[in-house]
């Protein structure tokens, strides 16, 4: 303890932690969700992906060259992924619903899969081997219990030259369900996913600020194919949790923005972020062959709720309309002594 | 810029300096806690405490690239700038477009001149819905919002119309030639009003206000609260919020050499915007074709195609390239937002801590066009009692047009819901003198539940990440009974100090060495 937080042990700042669970379906809702992919391994031993993907800055396009290099052999960075066009690739639907890893993800793992057949098809052929003793992988190609082995460059430029391009193509089906209009009875998901964080604040109970301190969040991803990639998921989302727990409104009076700029829309900035310790769970997705699921939208879900039950836990309030800005902590602060005083 | 800057001015910057330093950047996808992380491995780095080969290198491979941590192949051109977003491309002969934007929430049109907005030089054209070639109509669910407004306007900001010019200024300049008469309307800007007998109707098709109403029933909930030793009733309300993705709202379009009606833009749903364009242009659907350009956060406001057809129909009319580019303020007021929710909610359950029976009631304003609120509200209600099961269950959501905009953002109505849910299931623990995670796991789902919509689960992994975090953070167990006080697993190493705004400036005023804590900020002194 230092002695910020020696001088901090007062009346003034009370600190208390809470938690909250949540759950979360995988891919479109109460539908069937569909992707479609491309792969051709190239020359040079690289591949080459079209699918209708979308990276909106949560590291697909990572995730699917690990994917398609773990599937093929070659190595990552040799992956080129192909740009998202109507015109030119095929149909892999929207970026969002926590599907992309999942949906497309998958589409690409089969569709590589298939470019790996025909390749290994012509290599078993040249070696005069069995196609199911050779193992491709980080750019080699080999067949075991042998000592044959080449480069995936030569693999491509032999099985090109005997007249063959190694191409493939797949779509993944996630099969969900509509609702009974009546009952509301359905199967909207094939996977679903879980997760539980800890929060612990500090209240200033003059200002009414609530500073989050540390969050612990657990998420069951199904299989996690970039974990630091699945950190920066999570991370994202209890920040985006916390700026609708504490601080983010967009104001209208009679249909008019009184919030019209971020000098007035308040966002978490760099000094509002907790320490943020993730522990991935990984309970595999039995239904899909990445069995991977994802973690887009339900990592934000249990922040909000775990922060309202840790102010509750700090000054004995409980928050029950967002944000629980200083304004309202305050209040909730006095009505709780004029109840207790009447 | 900022990380830079923080490092030339104290090359030894701790943590806490980094973060004050970069309190003026805004980031909406990463939490900052990995960029806090780079600019701790680039200053250890330039102080030669750290091989500069670890900045390149990759951990050492295994078995299998999956669940390896491979470096962001798109990280470089976005950390250099070099990415191109569509903001940032120009083409020969390209035109800029500007867009008239309605200043009341409700109103009928009762005319539009364009006439001396089109005689002005540089105007290339002008465009309003009298424009639209085939049938008109968006969104993800429902078709109910025009590529610009259409009679009448149901939210301030909408599109009115929209001026394609030589430059910025010129179409600028034209907006406040064109001459739009306006009768204004009632209008409604609380669910609670929109369903109100007598409200104003916002659409024709739509006379009850209602977007979608979304049911779940299961079992026999009067038994269910029969059953109950403890019945708790509350209510819960969230908030509006914008999703701030720092690329605003961008495009550009042009008709190819093959006739083909081309737009670029960050959208998150090319597939389905393809279709609508198509017969909102009345063109087959292999004449349109869209393009994702690079994405700057989406967070599901990127779903919407609110701006795309102008930019098509302008491209149609003068056959040159036009670009469009939001500002903030603009991205502010035409843009969708989270749903605003209310819910009702009544929880029944023994004295064991096992919940015998559930009402949940939401309301959530849809906004002015339907976007994502049928969906929203679907997924509110699926996920609406949390994972636990339920035996006797009543939900209903409810979206409900208003003349303020709602839409899709990142959850889709399950944060809304499960705040609610997870505040009562702590409401309840207290009541019942339950540690909060032991409520969580007598009621949670396991293999072989059934869901609220009776889908029977093969697993449910719940248990493993209620362990999880209950090991993590070395919860205390104990009922969630205002117990900050006194518990004993606080201010443990895996939490940050409490920050202390100019705390820095108030050390460096006293001649303290960098890392150095005041032991008072002047407020705390003066107590």
């Amino acid at each position: 303890m230092n002695a910020i937080t020696e001088t901090r042990a007062d009346t003034r700042h009370l600190r208390g932690r809470g938690m909250a669970a949540s759950w979360y379906g995988i891919a479109r809702t109460a539908t069937i969700d569909r992707a479609g992919a491309w792969a051709e391994l190239d020359d040079g031993g690289t591949a080459k992906i079209v699918t209708g993907v979308t990276e909106i800055g949560e590291g697909i396009l990572t995730v699917l060259a690990q994917v398609a290099a773990e599937e093929t052999g070659v190595r990552p960075e040799d992956v080129t992924i192909g740009d998202n066009d109507t015109a030119r690739s095929p149909e892999a639907a929207h970026a969002g619903a926590t599907r992309q890893t999942y949906m497309i993800g998958n589409s690409v793992a089969l569709a590589a899969r298939e470019a790996r057949k025909v390749l290994f098809e012509q290599i078993a052929e040249i070696w005069d081997i069995e196609a199911d003793s050779l193992r491709a992988f980080n750019g080699e190609l080999w067949a075991e219990g042998t000592n044959q082995r080449m480069t995936m460059a030569d693999a491509v430029a032999q099985c090109k030259a005997r007249g063959v391009v190694p191409v493939g193509s797949a779509s993944f089906t996630a099969h969900g369900t509509g609702l009974d209009p009546v009952d509301g009875k359905g199967s909207p998901w094939q996977t679903y996913v879980f997760g539980t964080q800890v929060a612990e604040v500090e209240v200033d109970t003059w200002t009414g600020e609530v500073q989050v301190l540390g969050i612990w969040a657990a998420h069951d991803v199904g299989r996690a194919i970039n974990p630091r990639g699945v950190e920066g998921q999570i991370e994202g989302g209890v920040v985006q949790g916390l700026g609708q727990a504490l601080m983010e409104e967009y104001i209208t009076v009679d249909g008019h923005t009184t919030t019209h700029g971020f000098a007035k829309y308040i966002l978490p900035t760099s000094l509002d972020v907790p320490e943020i310790k993730c522990i991935i769970v990984e309970d595999e997705d039995p239904t899909s062959p990445l069995r991977a699921k994802g973690i887009g939208e339900p990592a934000l879900v249990p922040t909000a709720p775990a922060i309202m039950n840790a102010i509750y836990d700090a000054i004995g309030v409980r928050m029950k309309s967002l944000p629980a800005t200083p304004e309202k902590i305050l209040k909730a602060l006095q009505d709780k002594k004029a109840g207790k005083a009447a | 810029m900022a990380a830079t800057n923080c490092l030339r001015q104290n090359p030894d910057a701790d943590i806490d300096e980094i973060k004050e330093r970069m309190g003026g950047n805004i980031c909406r996808c990463t939490g900052y806690t990995k960029i806090f992380e780079a600019v701790e491995i680039a200053r250890d780095v330039i102080a030669g405490r750290r091989d500069p080969a670890e900045l390149e290198g990759d951990e050492p491979l295994g078995q299998s690239f999956i669940g390896h941590n491979v470096r962001r192949i798109d990280a470089p051109a976005k950390v250099t700038g070099r990415l191109r977003y569509a903001a940032d491309v120009k083409m020969v002969d390209m035109l800029h477009m500007q867009v008239l934007r309605s200043p009341h929430a409700h109103a009928r049109i009762l005319s539009i001149d364009t006439s001396e907005a089109e005689a002005m030089d540089g105007v290339e054209c002008v465009i309003t819905a009298e424009d639209v070639p085939g049938t008109d109509g968006f969104g993800v669910f429902v078709h109910d919002q025009p590529i610009m407004a259409r009679g009448k306007v149901r939210h301030v900001g909408e599109a009115v119309a929209a001026v394609a010019a030589e430059d910025l200024v010129t179409a600028r300049r034209a907006l406040a030639k064109i001459k739009v008469n306006y009768e204004e309307l009632p209008g409604v800007y609380t669910p609670e009003d929109a369903i109100k007998d007598g409200a104003a109707v916002i659409h024709d098709y739509a006379p009850d206000n209602v977007v979608k109403h979304i049911p779940l029933r299961k079992g026999d909930p009067q038994s269910g609260f029969a059953q109950a030793d403890l019945i708790l009733e509350d209510e819960f309300t969230t908030q509006q919020v914008e999703h701030a993705y720092l690329e605003p709202e961008a495009g550009y379009a042009y008709v190819d050499h093959d006739d083909v009606v081309t737009v670029h833009s960050p959208s998150q749903n090319i597939t389905h915007h393809r279709h609508m364009l198509a017969d909102i242009l009345g063109l087959p659907i292999n004449k349109v074709r869209m393009v994702m350009s690079a994405v700057g956060g989406g967070f599901g406001g990127k779903e919407d195609m609110i701006y795309q057809g102008m930019l098509a129909i302008a491209a149609m009319q003068t056959m040159r390239p036009v670009t469009l580019n939001f500002t903030r303020e603009e991205s502010l007021i035409a843009s969708a937002k989270r749903h605003p929710s209310k819910v009702k909610y009544k929880m029944g359950l023994t004295k064991e801590g096992r919940i015998t029976a559930i009402a949940f009631d939401m309301l959530s304003d849809g906004g002015a066009y339907g976007m994502s609120s049928e969906g929203v509200m679907r997924k509110a209600a699926i996920l609406s009692c949390g994972p636990y099961e339920v035996h006797n269950l009543c939900v209903d959501t409810k979206a409900v047009y208003t003349n303020t905009p709602s839409g899709a953002f990142r959850t889709f109505g399950g944060m809304q819901a499960q705040f609610a849910t997870e505040s009562m299931m702590d409401m309840a623990a207290e009541a019942l003198n339950l540690d909060p995670f032991e409520i969580r796991r007598i009621n949670m789902y396991r293999a072989g539940s059934l869901t609220h919509t009776q889908h029977k689960l093969d697993r449910a992994s719940l248990d493993q990440v209620l362990d999880a975090a209950e090991k993590a953070s070395n919860w205390e167990k104990g009922a969630p009974s205002v117990r900050g006080a006194t518990r004993g697993d606080l201010a443990g190493p895996d939490v940050r100090q409490p920050c202390t705004l100019g705390a820095r400036i108030v050390a460096e005023a006293r001649d303290l060495k960098p890392g150095d804590h005041p032991t008072a900020t002047p407020t705390e002194a003066a107590e």
